[in-house]
């Protein structure tokens, strides 16, 4: 199993403490930890003389599908409950954080992991390729299918496009004349201080800000929502434009980039916490 | 046998050796290749791509803000063309009846195959034109020309989609002005070239609604353009007119001759034109005409007039036994495969899917030939597709459009 899965995580950036946080804590690393095996399965299934077999590697791209969903099934349940933890997941390293697009990783990277590895492989093969040879892998893109990926790639960054828009306009209403009008009143109550008036209008207020902010909150949910749909959306579409071997080798790119990237950005975060706990210990002396 | 009509071609292509076309043959030439393209990988032309990337960068970066809708309605519209851009053409062959007769060719189709695709850029700004028959050269010459064209935008796709559409149709009249006399291939192009530039400019004028990235707002539509490299292929004769740095090369016996040179700002003849012209050339990641665009010639780009212009070079070459294929491309592709590796890919792929040595006896039947045709056909969207999916390979950042136009001519031999 991967040693980033079974290693204890130090790292906390966020210490707020939050039952839906711990938990889909809990279940990404399990889900981690089912991408490794499912990863094994894929690459076992690669092998050239699978190809063809479809009742073989059909079940195991399903069933990495599958896997997939549940995960989105589990992250939009956890969002409903504590969408703020979705935004700074505590579950992800550093280096991982600062490359996510609104909670997760951008759309239309999967064309880009797409290409890369048929770069990849074409350049391995290209000899074969082209005396005609079939490489029945990512090499071997046909020319329809690099039509529909082409397709799905403008569809997916128009629509990555749209989100990125609407995220920006909710951002903004973070400035709105409502929440710029209870800031203000909330800092002249603070300034007045005492008075059974005020403490009496403190708590009226302090209801009026949680109702602001958990609208903010239910903006985000829903462009969660639609972030993560075009997410697995986009995973969807790709698999359904492969072949079946692929598609496996597809998988195996994306399953191991995630799990290298996590693993890299894990080590990276353990150095950092390990080099600031040495300095504080010095100042300490 | 080769009546290369510019000075700028061939003269220092090393002479081509003739290929027998046997399988020995095929496999020696791809021993090394594997060596060869490592070297290249390890060589990019990094001033180059970094140029592109600049220019990329500075072109739409005002364009980009206020044009939501506008990107959606493109690509709405981009959608509904069709299945995408990536299209793969074949051509029905209509030579299997002409083979008894083998002086006569009524009408030759062209074989060809095109890829254009996003790639690795986030927005799609090339546009190819594939016309065969588009016309005839004249009455006394009645055979089919075939054109095709590259277009590779920047800005905005509005310039390079609008050369797409129109400049066959422009360069058929311009043609057809020739009535009786021969055409003047060299003016004839270059009056295309001049009306369709100007044609973009009042278009831009006077279109209100639009649905573009920049939604020809003055100032950013006035820094849209397009390069523009269009070949022309008759039955005796390649017309390649070009104009900024998309590139046409010929794959003749093995042997790669461009068939047009990149306006690039920093090429010296370009460097001085632009001088005279009272316009400066700076070095800002890359030479850049007034310090913006990265190429010296180009349809649209009316806030560059006089230094940035739209005129064609012109290359007229006669056509030859010896020529395989034609290759057009946008710098998607060239930045990143050389000349030389485009060419051998292109030519394995035809090669590969022709019957082997010897060629067919005179007996074969129409429906062999057909085949052939056909599978031929095939050969050319194959190769497109190849040096598109190779180009991505290596890296390209930017669109990359190819169109293989295989010059073969199969049914005289």
């Amino acid at each position: 199993m991967a040693a980033a899965t079974t290693a204890p995580n130090p790292i906390r950036r966020n210490s707020s403490f939050s039952p839906e946080r711990e938990s889909f804590h809990k279940f990404f690393e399990c889900w981690l930890a089912e991408q490794n095996q499912h990863l094994h399965d894929l690459i076992s299934a690669s092998s050239p003389a699978r190809d063809g077999d479809d009742q073989a590697l059909r079940p195991l791209i399903d069933r990495v599908m599958l896997h997939y969903e549940q995960y989105y099934k589990a992250k939009s349940r956890s969002a409903k409950q504590n969408v703020l933890a979705m935004f700074s997941p505590t579950w992800r390293s550093s280096f991982e954080d600062a490359f996510l697009w609104i909670g997760g990783w951008r759309p239309s990277m999967a064309f880009h992991l797409l290409y890369s590895k048929s770069g990849l492989q074409l350049e391995a093969q290209l000899a074969e390729l082209i005396r005609g040879l079939a490489t029945s892998d990512l090499a071997d893109l046909s020319p329809s299918q690099l039509a529909l990926i082409d397709d799905r790639q403008r569809t997916t960054i128009h629509q990555e496009k749209a989100i990125t828009e609407k995220f920006a306009k909710h951002q903004e209403t973070v400035a709105d004349a409502s929440m710029v009008e209870l800031s203000h009143t909330i800092t002249e109550m603070m300034r007045a201080g005492g008075g059974d008036a005020a403490v009496e209008n403190e708590a009226e207020m302090e209801e009026e800000v949680e109702s602001a902010l958990a609208a903010k909150e239910e903006g985000l949910e829903e462009i969660l929502q639609m972030a993560d749909d075009l997410r697995l959306s986009t995973l969807k579409e790709i698999l359904n434009i492969l072949t079946s071997m692929q598609a496996v080798h597809f998988l195996i790119a994306a399953a191991e980039l995630h799990l290298r990237i996590h693993e890299w950005g894990k080590k990276k975060d353990e150095a950092q916490a390990q080099t600031h706990h040495l300095e504080a210990h010095a100042t300490a002396q | 046998m080769a009546g290369i009509c510019c000075g700028l071609v061939g003269e220092s292509e090393p002479s081509a050796t003739a290929e027998p076309s046997s399988r020995g043959s095929r496999l020696r030439i791809l021993e090394p290749r594997p060596f060869k393209f490592v070297a290249d990988v390890a060589l990019p032309p990094a001033s180059e791509n970094g140029r592109k990337r600049q220019r990329v960068e500075v072109m739409p970066s005002e364009g980009i803000g206020s044009g939501r809708e506008a990107r959606k309605a493109r690509v709405e519209e981009e959608k509904g063309k069709g299945a995408s851009e990536v299209k793969v053409a074949r051509a029905t062959d209509g030579s299997t009846s002409s083979r008894d007769n083998l002086q006569v060719e009524p009408q030759e189709s062209p074989k060809f195959g095109f890829t254009s695709v996003c790639g690795r850029r986030r927005d799609m700004e090339d546009a190819v034109s594939v016309e065969p028959l588009f016309c005839s050269e004249s009455p006394q010459k009645p055979n089919g020309l075939h054109l095709f064209g590259v277009f590779d935008g920047h800005g905005c796709s509005h310039v390079a989609i609008k050369c797409k559409k129109r400049l066959h149709e422009i360069v058929k009249e311009e043609i057809g002005s020739y009535r009786e006399s021969s055409v003047q291939w060299k003016e004839a192009m270059q009056r295309s070239f001049t009306r369709m530039d100007s044609e973009v400019q009042e278009w831009s004028d006077v279109a209100k609604t639009s649905n573009c990235r920049c939604e020809l707002q003055t100032p950013q539509c006035d820094a849209v353009g397009s390069t523009a490299v269009v070949a022309i292929v008759t039955p005796d004769k390649i017309v390649i007119s070009n104009c900024g740095d998309s590139r046409a090369v010929l794959c003749r016996n093995g042997v790669a001759i461009p068939l047009s040179s990149d306006h690039k700002p920093d090429r010296p003849d370009e460097l001085e034109r632009i001088q005279n012209a009272g316009g400066r050339v700076i070095y800002w990641d890359g030479a850049r005409v007034l310090g913006v665009l990265a190429m010296s010639r180009a349809i649209g780009d009316n806030y560059l007039k006089p230094f940035v212009i739209p005129d064609p070079e012109v290359t007229i070459v006669d056509r030859t036994a010896e020529d395989e294929c034609l290759i057009l491309a946008s710098d998607g592709l060239w930045d990143v495969v050389s000349n030389d590796t485009a060419c051998g890919v292109a030519r394995m792929c035809l090669r590969a899917q022709r019957p082997p040595s010897p060629p067919r006896s005179p007996g074969s039947s129409d429906l062999a030939v057909g085949a052939n045709a056909e599978s031929s056909d095939k050969a050319c969207s194959d190769a497109s597709i190849l040096l598109t999916k190779l180009a991505l390979a290596r890296h390209s950042t930017d669109n990359v459009s190819v169109v293989v136009v295989d010059l073969k001519r199969d049914h005289q031999r």
